[in-house]
């Protein structure tokens, strides 16, 4: 290395720093620098790909760890209170011996820590030498090299099932058509495969040549969105987006190989930069807790203060110099006013357990038993997926036991997102009204040629011989089966073409004569290709288009291949048709439709396929023939129909075409390619061309798509409801939809009063007038708000915000239909701040991930929308109904757990700490204890400390049948729950009253003898002991712990005075409990004070239990009873605590169909099911 | 895993996916067990006024004659108390604890008549006490070196700092060091008896087996052994400034001389609260036939060179409360 200037050195730290910070950065090959010294690098300035994700280093773990402990306020305090002891003039103990504590929790935090770093360690450095290829000049050939000697400029080669290591810009692939097939399950989880294009397409692609400039944007963590062009002469500048950049992480599949050029390295791309450590989210318990933790440090003052007044008047009272009174070291005796200081301080040390130590690495243990056995419950285990509930928040379990809102999503949430192609609207045009120009094309094989089309659904032939064996397997099966129904499909299909104004008919269609002879050609052409057909297997991006491709493929339309240039389809005559693919613009939320501009193979003509929501596609549908009904007249009949399926519950898309002359197209693709190249607001632009060319649409026609509703859905819905629970479901479809699936759900009842998109003033007024009204006090009003997306947007505008809140809050449940993801979260803000209620937000897609981030408790579905939602959750479930048991069981036990275990462990500390402070007034207020310092720390750390950890993780209040039989107790957790302000108090003063009575009763016993103050100090510990125990043993059901902590304190405590003879001065606890042991006083002052200080809990919860049964306590009693018991038990309580509503509602029925049961209707009509893959179905038709 | 293609359905029209995995990788489900699905068997008693008020008596029913027992032994005890503070004109301590100076020579002697109206059956036990007196004053507690006391030859030179400002007199080490200690009751007590016939006979006072055998035998112990010559052993230390003799001269008795004195060792147990009583003496049963102490009068000696340190102020008399008085007490336990 030669050397440098410093100024030199800083000269080229800010320029790598200007560098990186520029909004543009150009990046070039490092190709013609190779072998140079790092100065000499065009890209030096950026990082490399060596990952480094540990917290701390090996030299600097001590201070870093120590440092992040000591961020959280409690580790300050108590290392506060240990340095605090090193002062001579304030210390209460030995100061080492107070150092303890706080090292054992620090040390058991750091080791924590050191484990999750050290594997953290072990992960960096087996990826960071992965094996890689990277071109080296000099070779003349990609060398294999590790991941982290990657740089920013370099050539990559990936090969198939590889790895990416860094994000590269796809330059050239193995594929002729320059496409490169990635799978971005590491990413965000979903394992369909993404489709990547290489920038230049240049098929002779060679590194060396490479001499463009690539100019990209700055790092950003955004996975869907990246903006870049390429120089590639001085002059020709070509644009790529994120379809050309194969992500760090992500895996190649289907493509032999590809190369790609660096452009972001290590812990700049995109995949690092989206790995943020896990979620902390505070729980509401932990909230609260902080509010009594507060309320301590208030009563410590208090406590210290009057200590320290106490020694002062105690000092000021005293008739000169007792002997007893001993001066500091120099031998002069401080004044009263500044010893009675010093005693504050005193007081703070020897009072410092009131703020409980323990309690927070308590709660984390608590939390991660609580965590660890909701992981293992066999009923949150879905044997389809192999997959258990997963918990990513480790801290907020309880808050599962409070929740008062839950919103949900409908697809994929309450739905299985099976997409089931059911039926379909055909707007055949008449024969001869249809344009010349396009004889041949029926509307039929246009509008299915649409379907196969227009999508973006990716081909992958399977090349297992065993699938293809099973698939044959199971098409001979399929093929048996389809041979018996096959009578019955004929008679329904004749009746149905007989009678077309049914709504519930197939086919809406005109004609039944149009089918025909495409129903006739995908037989013959399935007899002749069953096998190849077979082996097609389509990896879509969402359901619905693979349901779609599925079905088309099931009437002879099959999807054969699709490259970004061109779409192989096979017609059902055989034919097979290659479209020329001129432009795809693909989906996005705004315009909630896409389209593919082809070039059809005969025609030559340009054709736009749309396929979209119905309401997206409606709008643009152009009157080229204005002065004509019938087009018209097909829109409004296919509007009924669409109106019909909405209502049946299916999913609606809406199919249309447009030919665009060739003048247009050209004009078109001009601006397309501006803004394909803009850098700068590219999305806008290109979304801009799309709309300008999906204009004056034709419609083709339109599908329901059924999307069936995950089991036991009803039933969860409906124990949720009656715990008190008001359920959102907050969805994209049309409100028909969304009210059907409500029905179909239990989320709407017959009975209720449905308000639609009504005005909000007069509803609310209305609601106001029927509530008020004093005839309907013991009514409540079951009002179910169905709101659309529209009218949302103005119900949440910042005047109507409230009113809207206020109406919701009168209805039973609410449905949102057509909202947009920032809309869903935005509901669920405004509920969760408004209301100050705790809310759950449960979805499974992208769309929802902003409304699982704004909710208390974000739950993911792992379904079939990828893994985005459960990325972001702090729970992640594989069904809806796991929810019923991870609330109404899970929940409430964490809660009742927890809180119960917090109370408890204040209860603890104060009534220990009470037992020194009531002593401080027989010593003079002289800060000292009657019991040895060790056994003092021993008391909470260990003695103490098992028990209500052990309650925490696994007392059971109530059992989970019960619990599940009567959602109704999930009531009690509910708003301030078990752990309110008054709890907390009554609980303080109890160890008060507690405490007083384990001092005095031996202090009165002991008065004027000549016991000494260790031996003093035995039976009070002993008695604190038996009173902290049995304490917890009301509450508690397992004793076998708390037997264990009583032996275990006089083993310990034993051995520790039978070998401490000079050790610990000044307690000398040498044989001090053996010698209490062998008095009967000593068993007679423990039995007394624990009877005596346990008694008015006690009484209080015999009272309780006798006299005024709580919910909780009338389960408990319930829970004692044989099975059979119960049940009946179960049903006599429900009909008279949940009232009318609750009987009600398991006895009515849904009117309309529910989806979980379908009408005979559906089976005749078009399904998934009975095309798929299947020969004979479709010889039904012809018959 | 979760591709959406489907390739398998049955007969109604569901479908399931089945990945590429398939139903071969089925090893995430939990297990079965009681401790997991929290089925774990748990006696859960329920207090209501039926279950407990049953229990409540039988309960009560034990301890009424445990209750009864108790009672009559403690009826039992007899107590007499003598309170020679001398903070009253009346008291005979009274000139004592005036002119009480720790520079005179001279003790000053005391004696307090008494009269027993009962005899006194069994061993007596003579107990000190002392009112106000925080000897469990924080400051007080430490100031003690356990390991000097232990008879460690190091701490016997170098006494701990804990010690302090009571470690060093004259620059040699106090032996024993530190405020309790330099503190120590060591008033003498004699009881006479007055017999009615004239003479006087004087009670025989049992100064061992007053302290803990534990700490006379394991915890305190002359540096040097058991049988070394104190005075050499503790040549080149100090007294404690308040006594008048050195630790080694406290008895004659070699088993009760030095650290392992008893009443040092008893006054050493620092009480738990500031009125308390130590035990002085024992007076022992000598023959069936005779009361050990037999109704009568008696006559209290107090050599009085106590504690108090007066000669700092002589106005602790003169307080009421917060004075630490001085009692002399017997206790018979039978």
């Amino acid at each position: 290395m030669t050397w440098k200037s410093p100024v030199a050195l800083v000269r080229e730290a800010l320029q790598g720093q200007r560098a990186r910070e520029k909004d543009l950065r150009s990046l070039m090959s490092n190709l013609p620098y190779e072998g140079l010294e790092k100065g000499k690098q065009p890209n030096r300035y950026f990082p490399s790909n060596a990952i480094k994700t540990t917290k701390y280093s090996l030299l600097l773990f001590i201070p870093m760890n120590l440092y992040e402990q000591f961020h959280r306020l409690a580790n300050i305090y108590f290392v506060g209170l240990a340095i605090l002891n090193f002062i001579p003039v304030v210390n209460a103990f030995q100061p080492e011996v107070a150092l303890i504590p706080i090292c054992i929790i620090l040390s058991l935090t750091a080791l924590k820590d050191a484990w999750e770093d050290f594997r953290r360690y072990q992960s960096d450095k087996k990826l960071n030498n992965t094996p890689c290829f990277i071109y080296s000049r000099k070779e003349k050939q990609f060398v294999e090299r590790r991941w982290k000697d990657v740089r920013v400029g370099d050539f990559v080669k990936v090969v198939c099932n590889e790895t990416i290591p860094a994000d590269l810009l796809l330059l050239y692939t193995s594929d002729p058509n320059g496409v490169c097939l990635i799978e971005t399950a590491n990413l965000d989880g979903e394992t369909n495969l993404k489709q990547r294009t290489a920038v230049s397409g240049n098929p002779e692609f060679e590194p060396e040549s490479f001499n463009g400039i690539v100019v990209c944007e700055k790092p950003n963590n955004n996975l869907n969105h990246f903006k870049c062009y390429m120089w590639v002469s001085n002059t020709q500048k070509v644009g790529a987006g994120i379809e050309s950049l194969l992500l760090r992480g992500c895996t190649v599949r289907n493509t032999d190989h590809a190369v790609g050029f660096v452009v972001y390295a290590g812990h700049e791309t995109k995949s690092m930069l989206n790995n943020s450590g896990p979620r902390y989210k505070r729980s509401k318990l932990e909230r609260r807790l902080n509010i009594d933790v507060f309320f301590c440090f208030i009563l410590l003052f208090a406590m210290c203060l009057i200590g320290a007044l106490g020694h002062f008047i105690w000092l000021y009272a005293l008739p000169g110099v007792p002997p007893y009174l001993v001066p500091p070291a120099n031998g002069h005796l401080d004044s009263p006013n500044l010893s009675s200081f010093y005693m504050f301080f005193t007081m703070i040390i020897l009072l410092q357990i009131l703020i409980p130590i323990s309690l927070y690495v308590s709660i984390e243990l608590v939390k991660i038993g609580q965590i660890f056995l909701i992981t293992n419950d066999i009923d949150l285990y879905d044997e389809e997926t192999d997959s258990r509930i997963q918990c990513k928040a480790l801290n907020i379990t309880e808050d599962l036991g409070q929740i008062e809102y839950i919103f949900s999503d409908k697809t994929g949430t309450l739905t299985e997102n099976k997409m089931v192609f059911r039926r379909c609207s055909i707007m055949g045009t008449d024969r001869t009204g249809s344009s010349s120009r396009c004889q041949k094309i029926d509307p039929y094989l246009e509008f299915f040629l649409a379907l196969t089309i227009c999508n973006t659904v990716v081909v992958s032939m399977t090349n297992n011989p065993l699938e293809t064996l099973s698939s044959l397997v199971k098409n001979t099966g399929n093929i048996l089966k389809c041979c018996k129904r096959k009578p019955k499909r004929n008679r329904t299909f004749t009746m149905d073409s007989d009678d077309q104004f049914q709504p519930s008919v197939k086919m809406e269609e005109p004609g039944t004569s149009g089918l025909q002879p495409c129903s006739l050609h995908a037989a013959s052409l399935h007899d002749k290709h069953p096998l190849t057909s077979d082996n097609l297997r389509y990896e879509a991006e969402s359901p619905d288009e693979a349901a779609l491709v599925y079905a088309t493929k099931a009437y002879g339309f099959t999807l054969l291949a699709r490259t970004p240039d061109s779409v192989t389809v096979r017609l059902p005559s055989g034919e097979v048709l290659v479209f020329e693919v001129l432009d795809t613009l693909t989906f996005d939320s705004n315009r909630k439709r896409m389209s593919v501009l082809v070039r059809h193979p005969i025609t030559k003509e340009y054709v736009l396929y749309t396929k979209g929501a119905d309401y997206a596609i409606m709008e643009l549908l152009g009157t080229p023939y204005a002065g004509i009904g019938n087009e018209k007249n097909i829109a409004a009949v296919t509007q009924r129909h669409l109106d019909c399926y909405a209502k049946e519950g299916l999913r609606t898309l809406c199919i249309a075409k447009k030919v665009v002359s060739e003048a247009v197209y050209k004009h078109w693709l001009v601006e397309r390619q501006r803004a394909l190249t803009a850098i700068d607001n590219r999305e806008v632009l290109i979304m801009d061309t799309a709309v300008q060319l999906e204009t004056n649409l034709t419609l083709l026609g339109a599908t329901g798509i059924e999307d069936r509703l995950q089991e036991n859905v009803p039933d969860t819905i409906m124990a949720l409801r009656q715990a008190g629970i008001k359920v959102w479901v907050l969805t994209g479809d049309k409100p028909e939809t969304a009210v059907n699936i409500g029905y179909a759900c239990r989320l709407l009842e017959d009975e209720d009063l449905i308000t639609c998109r009504a005005i909000l003033d007069c509803t609310l007024e209305e609601v106001r007038r029927y509530n008020s009204d004093p005839r309907n006090v013991d009514t409540t009003l079951n009002i179910s708000l169905v709101i659309d997306g529209r009218t949302l947007t103005m119900a949440l505008s910042p005047d109507l915000r409230g009113d809207f809140v206020d109406l919701a809050k009168h209805c039973r449940s609410v449905l949102c239909c057509r909202v947009t993801p920032l809309q869903k979260s935005r509901v669920v803000k405004v509920i969760r701040e408004k209301l100050k209620v705790m809310t759950l937000a449960v979805g499974d897609g992208a769309n929802d991930v902003n409304m699982i981030q704004a909710a208390d408790i974000g739950i993911g579905i792992s379904g079939q929308e990828g893994m985005q939602a459960v990325m972001a959750s702090d729970f992640a479930i594989s069904r809806f109904k796991h929810l019923k048991k991870l609330l109404l069981v899970h929940g409430h036990w964490c809660y009742t757990r927890l809180a119960n275990m917090i109370i408890y462990f204040f209860y603890k500390n104060v009534a220990y700490v009470n037992l020194l402070f009531w002593y401080q007034f027989f010593c003079g207020f002289s800060g000292s204890t009657m019991i040895d310092y060790w056994l003092l720390i021993f008391f909470n750390l260990f003695f103490t400390s098992l028990p209500p950890i052990m309650f925490g993780i696994m007392d059971r209040d109530i059992s989970a049948e019960m619990l599940l039989g009567v959602p109704e107790l999930y009531k009690t957790g509910q708003g301030e729950g078990d752990y309110r302000f008054t709890t907390f108090w009554v609980s303080i003063l109890d160890a008060f009253y507690q405490s007083l009575v384990c001092f005095f009763i031996p202090y009165f016993v002991y008065q004027d003898s000549d016991i000494d103050m260790f031996t003093f100090g035995t039976p009070l510990n002993t008695t604190a002991l038996f009173t902290i125990l049995l304490h917890l043993s009301i509450e508690i059901k397992s004793w076998v712990i708390m037997l264990g902590s009583v032996l275990f304190y006089f083993i310990v405590t034993l051995a520790y005075s039978a070998t401490c003879v000079t050790c610990n001065p000044p307690s000398n606890p040498y044989w001090v409990l053996q010698n209490q042991m062998a008095d009967p006083m000593f068993y007679l002052i423990c039995i007394l004070s624990t009877v005596v200080a346990l008694l008015p809990r006690y009484t209080f919860h015999v009272l309780r239990n006798s006299i005024a049964l709580s919910p909780l306590i009338e389960a408990k009693h319930l829970d004692r009873l044989d099975p059979s018991m119960r049940e009946e038990w179960m049903k006599e309580w429900r009909s008279y605590r949940g009232g009318g509503q609750v009987q009600r509602s398991t006895l009515s029925t849904p009117p309309s169909p529910t989806l979980e049961n379908p009408v005979d209707i559906f089976s005749e009509s078009l399904a998934v099911s009975d095309i798929m893959g299947d020969d004979f179905t479709l010889n039904v038709f012809g018959q | 895993m979760m591709a959406s293609s489907y390739s398998a359905k049955d007969e109604d029209g569901h479908i399931t996916v089945s990945g590429p995995g398939g139903a071969a990788l089925r090893n995430k489900k939990p297990e079965n067990t009681a401790f997991k699905q929290q089925r774990l068997p748990a006696w859960q008693p329920i207090l209501t006024a039926g279950t407990v008020l049953p229990a409540f008596f039988i309960i009560g029913l034990i301890f009424i004659p445990i209750g009864i027992g108790l009672y009559v032994t403690s009826n039992n005890i007899k107590e007499f108390e003598i309170d020679y503070t001398g903070d009253d004109v009346s008291s005979p301590c009274y000139n004592c604890a005036e002119n009480f100076s720790w520079n005179s020579t001279k003790f000053c002697t005391c004696t307090i008549p008494f009269q027993l109206d009962q005899p006194y059956e069994s061993n007596v036990f003579m107990y000190y006490g002392l009112s106000n007196f925080y000897q469990n004053h924080r400051r007080y507690v430490k100031s003690r070196d356990d390991s000097q006391l232990n008879g460690n030859m190091e701490s016997l030179k170098y006494p701990s700092k804990e010690c302090e400002p009571y470690a060093h007199s004259d620059n040699k080490p106090i032996a024993p060091c530190g405020a309790i200690a330099n503190s120590m009751f060591n008033d003498t007590l004699e009881l006479v008896y007055n017999d009615p016939n004239g003479t006087n006979v004087s009670i025989s006072l049992v100064s061992t087996g007053i302290a803990w055998w534990t700490d006379k035998h394991v915890k305190f112990r002359n540096p040097g052994g058991s049988n070394a010559n104190l005075s050499a052993v503790f040549q080149g230390t100090a007294k404690p400034v308040n006594w008048r003799r050195p630790v080694y001269e406290l008895d004659a008795d070699p088993e009760n001389n030095g650290f392992i004195n008893e009443d040092f060792i008893v006054w050493m147990r620092t009480a738990a609260l500031p009125t308390f009583r130590k035990l002085y003496r024992i007076i022992q049963k000598k023959n069936n036939m005779a009361p050990t102490l037999p109704r009568g009068n008696y006559t209290l000696k107090v050599v009085y060179s106590i504690l108090k340190a007066t000669d700092l102020n002589s106005v602790i008399w003169m307080g009421k409360s917060a004075v630490s008085r001085i009692r002399f007490k017997f206790f018979q336990v039978r």
